[in-house]
């Protein structure tokens, strides 16, 4: 999975807030490292591939040292509503409920849009399933795609924002 | 199987009540929430909530795909229905075992079994536990007259499928009887998509009362002693309380073991109560319904016992039994429990949603409170209006009135109208310290009165 930067914001904010002096994160083959020491210079060892497991733990909760959610299973677990990063006038498009998200019509084809891709109001953009049942997204608004917030296979809530459109 | 993730599948106080039995016991919690639930106590409590959909509970609390989906993937091994919404649907319970999911609650042909009316009462009458006097289905008015005359008026006709006062009319005369029967059939079929009705004889001076079981689905039955919940408006109830004191000792029993061999009888999974109408006249008792649930009332019986009946359904629902014989519960004390409802009562009982500025729920000996509010919370239009109960324990009947009393007098609510001060009023009065009254006394004496004081 990978990290968004809304993820990284949140991180950001989170030491910010922190005594910490540092931070040293790993998920999958991502790392972020933090330091409140204008000398540092990036993490003192080189991190070795993260285990399977530690890939499929949920990112910024855990690292946040809220009240611990219980590891979000299979789809990993973005906190709800991740902010994503929008930019004055933007449009975000939303779950109309929760299910997983698939960002094309079947595994392996082509995504339905991409960063830079064009889209009409009805231009489908996505997938979000529940139970087997597949309902289709549509951008909603002319314009062009900014950002897809969430990966592919991933439960997304309610509300949440899945990708960010700049209208013409 | 063990149980370590709980989904809970419902909203409000009985969601916190849940979870923080679920927490107690070491369990991880998911809470699905709707939008409007989602800055609630309930989403605050649970180690992780997810938004299901809008507020509109068809979008959110009552879709069975929405919810299993939620619950799968966020790797719950169980879920909790709670009361309402699909805790009584045997689809959800059914799809729960065909996803591997625990379901705190009967199997889905036992919900079934149970929920149809006709199907109860024959299931009873097996187990040798007495119905009040009726028919099977009806399906015209001619027949409706002729079978009213063999049971004697008045009688009460009911959905098959009904429950909460729908499609259900009282008849005194045959007239009565005629000028109302079609348009209970139609409120039937629009409220449950069933028109089905079926006639009982009416009890005149009746009480409303019940008896807490736990089934451990083997055909092991334990009761949890019985309460009264004959102060009602409309069929709602709005005071109950632990245990029965309108009965002679031997009738109670006989409830007791009623209750216990009827369930015993459908191999019962689950905390469920056995639904009686007692005759205040003729001092005998009948089956009205199983509901296949955990109840609103539950409280009072976990009072008086000192049990907590939400551990016992997670035990039963992880195969692991009861675990409690009979002999072991005991009895200690009286309990009432006041459901506070955000409603005018001067105002025909209208909902009022809206914020609650002012909170402080009253502390003491004795004094228990299951609510999901906080000072500031806004309560939501969609749901229904109940903000919390409020749970007294006294050494009998007449210490819990008092203490009742004081802590309805303690306790400071702003913002919204309730059912409080009514309840405060019902519980003050006369007629129910001594016991003397009936299913029907509060809308036909106690309300107006209420209403006619200030």
């Amino acid at each position: 999975m990978g990290l968004k930067t809304s993820d990284i914001e949140a991180l950001i904010r989170i030491f910010d807030e922190s005594d910490w002096e540092e931070m040293h994160l790993e998920i999958g083959g991502e790392e972020v490292f933090l330091s409140k020491d204008p000398a540092a210079r990036g993490p003192a060892a080189v991190a070795t591939a993260a285990s399977p497991q530690a890939a499929a733990m949920p990112a910024a909760p855990a690292a946040a040292g809220h009240a611990p959610a219980p590891p979000a299973h299979e789809e990993g677990g973005a906190p709800a509503h991740a902010g994503a990063s929008a930019h004055e006038g933007w449009v975000a498009v939303t779950a109309t409920n929760l299910g997983t998200f698939y960002k094309a019509p079947e595994p392996g084809a082509p995504p339905y849009v991409s960063v830079g891709d064009r889209v009409a109001p009805e231009t489908e953009v996505c997938l979000i399933e529940v139970m087997k049942l597949f309902t289709t997204i549509r951008a909603g608004v002319a314009g062009t795609v900014r950002e897809v917030c969430v990966e592919d296979a991933q439960m997304v809530e309610y509300g949440q924002t899945l990708m960010w459109i700049e209208p013409d | 199987m063990t149980i370590d993730r709980l989904f809970v599948a419902n909203r409000g106080e009985i969601a916190v009540r849940i979870l923080r039995t679920a927490k107690a016991l070491g369990l991880e919690t998911v809470l699905g929430v709707s939008e409007a639930d989602k800055g609630g106590l309930g989403a605050e409590l649970a180690d992780r909530a997810v938004v299901l959909g809008p507020a509109q509970a068809a979008r959110s609390y009552l879709n069975v795909d929405l919810i299993l989906h939620a619950a799968k993937a966020t790797g719950c091994d169980a879920l909790h229905p709670g009361y309402g919404f699909l805790s009584e649907k045997p689809e959800l319970a059914r799809r729960c075992a065909e996803e591997g999911i625990a379901f705190v609650g009967p199997r889905p042909e036992t919900i079934e079994a149970l929920g149809d009316k006709l199907s109860a009462r024959r299931l009873a009458e097996a187990a040798e536990v007495p119905t009040v006097p009726g028919t099977d289905h009806i399906g015209e008015v001619a027949r409706a007259r002729e079978a009213a005359e063999e049971i004697g008026y008045p009688v009460v006709m009911k959905a098959s499928a009904g429950g909460g006062g729908k499609g259900m009319f009282l008849a005194r005369t045959p007239e009565e009887l005629t000028a109302s029967f079609t348009r209970a059939s139609r409120e039937a079929e629009a409220a449950f998509g069933d028109g089905r009705l079926y006639m009982e004889r009416f009890v005149e001076r009746a009480r409303h009362v019940e008896v807490q079981v736990v089934g451990d689905g083997e055909g092991k039955v334990v009761h949890f002693g019985d309460r009264d919940c004959s102060v009602q408006r409309r069929y709602q109830k709005l005071i109950e309380e632990a245990q029965v004191t309108a009965m002679p000792a031997p009738v109670q029993q006989r409830m007791r073991e009623a209750a216990v061999r009827l369930c015993a009888h459908a191999h019962y999974r689950n905390a469920g109560t056995v639904e009686f109408l007692y005759d205040m006249d003729r001092e005998d008792f009948y089956f009205i319904e199983v509901n296949s649930r955990i109840q609103v009332e539950h409280p009072v019986s976990e009072e008086i016992t000192g049990q907590d009946l939400i551990a016992r359904q997670l035990s039963v629902a992880a195969g692991k039994g009861i675990g409690i014989a009979q002999d072991e519960v005991a009895f200690d004390g009286h309990a009432l429990e006041v459901r506070i409802n955000a409603e005018d009562p001067r105002n025909d009982f209208l909902p009022a949603p809206g914020r609650v500025t002012d909170w402080h729920p009253p502390e003491g000996e004795g004094i228990r409170l299951d609510s999901h509010m906080r000072a500031g919370d806004m309560i939501p239009p969609f749901y229904d209006s109940m903000v919390g109960k409020l749970i007294v324990r006294g050494r009998d009947r007449e210490a819990a009135i008092e203490g009742m009393l004081g802590a309805i007098r303690d306790f400071r609510l702003e913002g919204v109208a309730t059912t409080l001060r009514l309840a405060a009023y019902i519980i003050g009065h006369p007629d129910f310290r001594s016991g003397a009254f009936s299913t029907r006394w509060l809308e036909d004496r106690a309300l107006p009165a209420f209403l006619n004081e200030e």
